[in-house]
């Protein structure tokens, strides 16, 4: 395998593991607020980094560059979006889940 | 006293007549004798000797209201009004601080009831009701909202623009463009160029504000590419101490809301900051609300990472140039969270 094709299998597998970080967090983590920052951070990196990975393979190209594009657009508009949706969540007066409710304090 | 006293808070809008109106004919059905308290909290200072302006324009206006009242109430001899100017004796600058004066009139009167007119708003820009109305509710007080009607009204969306910002738009649409279509072919240029046009055209009194400075964008830009790296590496940093929470057996999670005031004091930065304390995981912006922030932290880590100020710090690095970054940090600024209150109490029962 050339040095190029470990960069890419490094970064796509990198990019599956925080995909199935998020996943596994929207399942395991308790309220709307916690789910909110699995799904949409480690999700903007597993995303940013499959991205990476397609830059890379197209190396010095325009894909690359429109790859490089998707990435910054996706990094302003997923935290806008995760921002958004804490924010109804806030208004409707959700109250955060916290450690106490379980009684272990 | 009375329970159907009303305090109401005035300023020069275009609801208070009918807001007026609202508060008479309520004292009037009421029974028993109530007392209408109409207040104007003065923003200024006026015991330094010369009546301020605002003073003036604070009596001549509470006058109004009396006539408005009697003009409503006819002969109708139940209802008493007072009228009074306070806080002349301190700067009220924030929400807290025209509650403090609403509080303390209505404790002095014993009035339990504040109607507000819903275009209150004698800070100007800033919007004061919802905050004050927490203030007030939190001192006991009931508040509502005179249910009169009022004229829509929206921000500009759009502003003064000149040929620079629209130079500015039209050359980065056009640049997108021929970047995305990643040739320079006649057809391209064309089309580029008239939709770059159309564009720029539709949206550049919106899109852009301010004077554009292209030496300071310059430099901004140039500071910007040094923040991306530095950010990069923290969202990398902080995502693989998030998997490791998200995929620890026990799941080690103590959520939380921090508010803190960040030290930015502008849209862009402000944005900027909010976005990036969203993509650091970890740590979620909840509201921003001028400067100050609502933050929902997943672990005590990213608290503490958050309060260190390192990412407020280097978005004021890109914003402001070198010498904001040495500004005090949230935590030195008094920002606190519920985990560092305990310690300190934890560590005053030692």
């Amino acid at each position: 395998m050339t040095p190029r094709e470990l960069a890419v299998l490094a970064l796509v597998a990198g990019g599956a593991f925080f995909a199935f970080v998020a996943a596994v967090g929207l399942l395991r983590l308790p309220d709307v607020y916690t789910r909110t920052h699995g799904a949409s951070k480690s999700d903007t990196l597993g995303a940013g980094l499959a991205l990476a990975a397609v830059a890379v393979t197209f190396g010095f190209d325009l894909s690359s560059v429109k790859a490089a594009l998707l990435v910054l657009f996706m990094f302003i508009t997923n935290p806008t979006a995760a921002h958004a949706i804490t924010r109804a969540a806030a208004d409707q007066g959700i109250e955060p889940w916290t450690t106490d409710e379980e009684g272990e304090e | 006293m009375a329970a159907d006293d009303l305090l109401v808070p005035v300023d020069d809008s275009v609801t208070l007549r009918k807001t007026v109106a609202y508060v008479a004919e309520r004292a009037a059905d009421a029974d028993g004798r109530p007392t209408l308290h109409f207040v104007y909290p003065v923003s200024e200072r006026v015991d330094t000797g010369d009546e301020g302006s605002e003073a003036a324009s604070a009596a001549d206006l509470l006058e109004r209201v009396e006539v408005w009242v009697e003009e409503d109430l006819g002969d109708d001899d139940s209802v008493a009004v007072e009228t009074a100017v306070v806080g002349q004796t301190e700067y009220l600058f924030n929400p807290g601080d025209y509650a403090d004066v609403l509080v303390e009139y209505a404790r002095r009167n014993g009035v339990e009831t504040v109607v507000v007119d819903p275009e209150y708003n004698p800070l100007g820009m800033a919007p004061l009701l919802p905050p004050l109305e927490r203030e007030l509710e939190s001192a006991g007080l009931t508040v509502e909202l005179a249910p009169v009607e009022r004229p829509t009204r929206r921000g500009p969306l759009t502003r003064t623009a000149g040929v620079g910002q629209f130079v500015v738009l039209f050359c980065s649409t056009y640049a997108f463009y021929l970047l995305v279509s990643g040739t320079l072919s006649p057809f391209d240029l064309a089309t580029g160029a008239v939709t770059a046009t159309v564009v720029s055209a539709i949206l550049w009194r919106i899109a852009t504000r301010g004077e554009v400075e292209l030496g300071k964008l310059g430099g901004r830009l140039a500071r910007f590419a040094l923040y991306v790296p530095y950010l990069l590496w923290e969202i990398v940093k902080a995502n693989i101490d998030i998997a490791r929470v998200v995929l620890h057996p026990d799941l080690p999670i103590d959520p939380q809301l921090v508010e803190f005031d960040a030290a930015v004091w502008s849209e862009l930065p402000a944005t900027t900051l909010a976005n990036s304390i969203t993509l650091t995981p970890g740590t979620l912006t909840v509201d921003v609300t001028q400067r100050h922030f609502t933050v929902h932290s997943l672990t005590p880590g990213a608290r503490e990472d958050l309060l260190a100020g390192g990412l407020e710090r280097a978005v004021r690095f890109v914003f402001y140039g070198r010498r904001a970054m040495r500004l005090a940090t949230p935590a030195e600024r008094g920002a606190r969270t519920d985990d560092a209150d305990a310690a300190d109490e934890a560590g005053e029962n030692e």
